[in-house]
């Protein structure tokens, strides 16, 4: 954990679910390192622990062995509040289906990061009108989320990601909902917003076409079997 | 203006978006408002009674009594009765005597309460009294004392033949009937000779502090006697009403209770529909504190609509039952012809502050269990 370009890492990190009965297994031992400026895929098949393994890394989990570190800095022993604070400064999360909140419109969906972090309801708009003008959804600033189509919905929700300008982004199938034209156009967003914000971006998907655009590819195995690192 | 509270602020006003979780929110505003609105109704019915009962006491009892403090004579009255006179220029003053005599009719005689004085020019008896001899104004009774007199017949009782100038109303809490008469003949009957037993005093300005002003200027002028206020001379009726007050707010605030109850159910439903939201919030950088915070507000909001539409309704209701009369009583039965209600201000504030307290500890349970729960735990299985 030393390695000044590396941003994320994961050593002989084990998690599983389940009380001793049911118990299974879903990462076991894994080593992982993501560089900065990286545009990492992670990719495997159904219940292999991709999103086990991109809820660790953004702190929306604990390992049950292992150590993560961000930015060289241990964050398994950290308390909730500050894994709040960092989730909210420095990682950005898109989720497979958008999760925008219902009772927002797009524009207030953007600034919540940021009233979150204690902006004001003023600045906080005025950096998610910036957002919506570079998703290219200036024009629905004031639509709920169940007045857009998917792909904005999609695009709102990498705006959201993005609001607090964070260093790591995460996104969990971030296509996977939408048809081949949505899901190129919401990747090259993420890519492009990627190269533009100097992000590191770690995404994960079932769509080989889509991993094969990313700098590099991580594929998981299921536990027990080796996970290869292209 | 915070997230939690700009997020909690949304979740209420954005109710129309989810139907379920609405009606749920809605059933739990109705029931606390409803709670909020039987308890503030009851409590203007029973204080609109209370005064009522607390009018008549200061209509009709003295609001302040000077006794000795060993024995039943007063040392000097006149004198103590003209250094009162002195220092509370506009009070009242009535010098007493009061014993027990029988009193006659020419069909009956019972056992009656005298009192003798200053300030009456007549004979009185009151609607017990008068009841019970089946008598009125204008008839003739005899008073008899249980002091004697030697006679060359040998020993007689005192007694004075006299004729009723009038029926007066009881004194509150009198069960026994009672004849007015003026101090010295009540002094002639009872004692013999001119003895004080009681000076009471009556200010009609501030009767219930009346009792408190004596003591003071008495003490300070070293009177060796004791002062009984209205507080001290109605004590039972009036811990009685204390008691009584209590005892509603306690049984009617049970309704506030289940109320809460069913906003615990709802907040923990609320909390379960928006387990994705929540988690989502979580990751993206709302704290467990926050997380806890938002979820009180929710419940504190719904309790603040609950308990303002509420406690308005109620303050309303009976306003409009006071003002129009809408409950009449019995005539004869009661002092007053109908349902009296009276708003206390200060009592609408407390249900108030109880609704919400209450809404904030049902709000309490549900929103720690949320806090402790990792963001992963709600996205896990979507």
């Amino acid at each position: 954990m030393n390695d000044k370009q590396t941003l994320v890492e994961l050593r002989s990190v084990s998690k599983g679910f389940g009380d001793s009965s049911t118990r299974v297994e879903v990462l076991r031992d894994l080593d992982m390192e993501v560089s900065r400026g990286a545009l990492l895929a992670v990719v495997g098949p159904s219940g292999v622990g991709k999103s086990t393994l991109l809820h660790l890394i953004g702190l929306l989990d604990r390992p049950d062995e292992g150590h993560i570190a961000l930015d060289g800095s241990d964050v398994g022993d950290l308390d909730g509040e500050t894994r709040a604070r960092l989730r909210n400064r420095t990682i950005g999360f898109v989720f497979q289906h958008h999760y925008l909140l219902d009772e927002l419109d797009a524009r207030d969906n953007i600034a919540l990061p940021l009233r979150i972090a204690g902006e004001g309801a003023v600045a906080a708009r005025a950096r998610a009108d910036e957002l919506l003008d570079a998703v290219s959804l200036d024009d629905r600033a004031h639509h709920f989320p169940d007045q857009l189509s998917g792909g904005e919905q999609q695009r709102v929700a990498v705006a959201r990601a993005l609001a607090m300008k964070p260093r790591l982004l995460l996104a969990d199938e971030p296509t996977g909902n939408l048809d081949r034209e949505n899901s190129e156009q919401v990747f090259g967003l993420v890519r492009e917003l990627h190269l533009l914000a100097g992000l590191t971006s770690i995404i994960v998907t079932h769509d080989e076409e889509l991993a094969r655009m990313c700098d590099g590819t991580f594929r998981l195995a299921p536990a027990g079997e080796r996970f290869e690192y292209v | 203006m915070p997230a939690e509270l700009h997020l909690a602020r949304r979740y209420l006003l954005g109710l129309r978006r989810r139907t379920h979780v609405a009606t749920v929110t809605l059933i739990s505003m109705v029931g606390l408002g409803l709670g909020v609105l039987a308890l503030v109704v009851t409590l203007a019915l029973l204080d609109g009674f209370q005064s009522t009962i607390r009018a008549e006491i200061v209509n009709r009892a003295a609001h302040a009594r000077v006794v000795p403090i060993d024995g039943r004579q007063l040392e000097n009255p006149s004198e103590l009765a003209s250094v009162l006179q002195g220092e509370f220029p506009q009070v009242e003053l009535v010098q007493i005597v009061r014993g027990t005599c029988l009193v006659s009719s020419l069909t009956d005689a019972v056992p009656a309460s005298v009192v003798g004085r200053s300030d009456a020019l007549e004979v009185s008896v009151d609607r017990l009294l008068a009841a019970r001899l089946a008598i009125g104004r204008s008839d003739d009774v005899q008073v008899i004392s249980p002091r004697h007199r030697l006679t060359p017949m040998g020993p007689l009782p005192i007694r004075v033949r006299t004729e009723i100038a009038r029926v007066h109303v009881p004194e509150p809490g009198a069960e026994t009937g009672s004849v007015r008469l003026p101090l010295e003949l009540a002094q002639r009957l009872l004692w013999g000779g001119p003895v004080v037993e009681a000076i009471d005093l009556r200010d009609v300005e501030d009767p219930w502090r009346l009792g408190a002003r004596v003591r003071g200027v008495l003490a300070d002028r070293g009177v060796p006697v004791r002062v009984d206020g209205l507080e001290e001379l109605h004590r039972p009726l009036l811990l009685a009403l204390a008691l009584e007050r209590v005892m509603i707010f306690l049984a009617v605030g049970l309704m506030l209770v289940v109320a809460a109850l069913n906003l615990l159910c709802n907040v923990a439903m609320v909390a379960a529909e928006k387990r994705i939201d929540l988690s989502v919030l979580a990751g993206i950088g709302l704290s467990p504190r926050s997380l806890r915070r938002l979820f009180l507000l929710l419940g504190v909001g719904i309790g603040m609509v609950g308990s303002v539409v509420g406690a308005s309704l109620g303050v309303g209701i009976s306003l409009l039952l006071d003002t129009t009369a809408a409950l009449p009583l019995p005539r004869g039965v009661f002092v007053v012809s109908s349902v009296p209600f009276r708003v206390d201000p200060a009592t609408v504030v407390i249900v108030m502050a109880v609704a919400l307290a209450l809404a904030a500890a049902a709000s309490w349970l549900p929103s720690r269990m949320i806090a402790r729960r990792e963001p992963a735990e709600g996205l896990r299985f979507e």
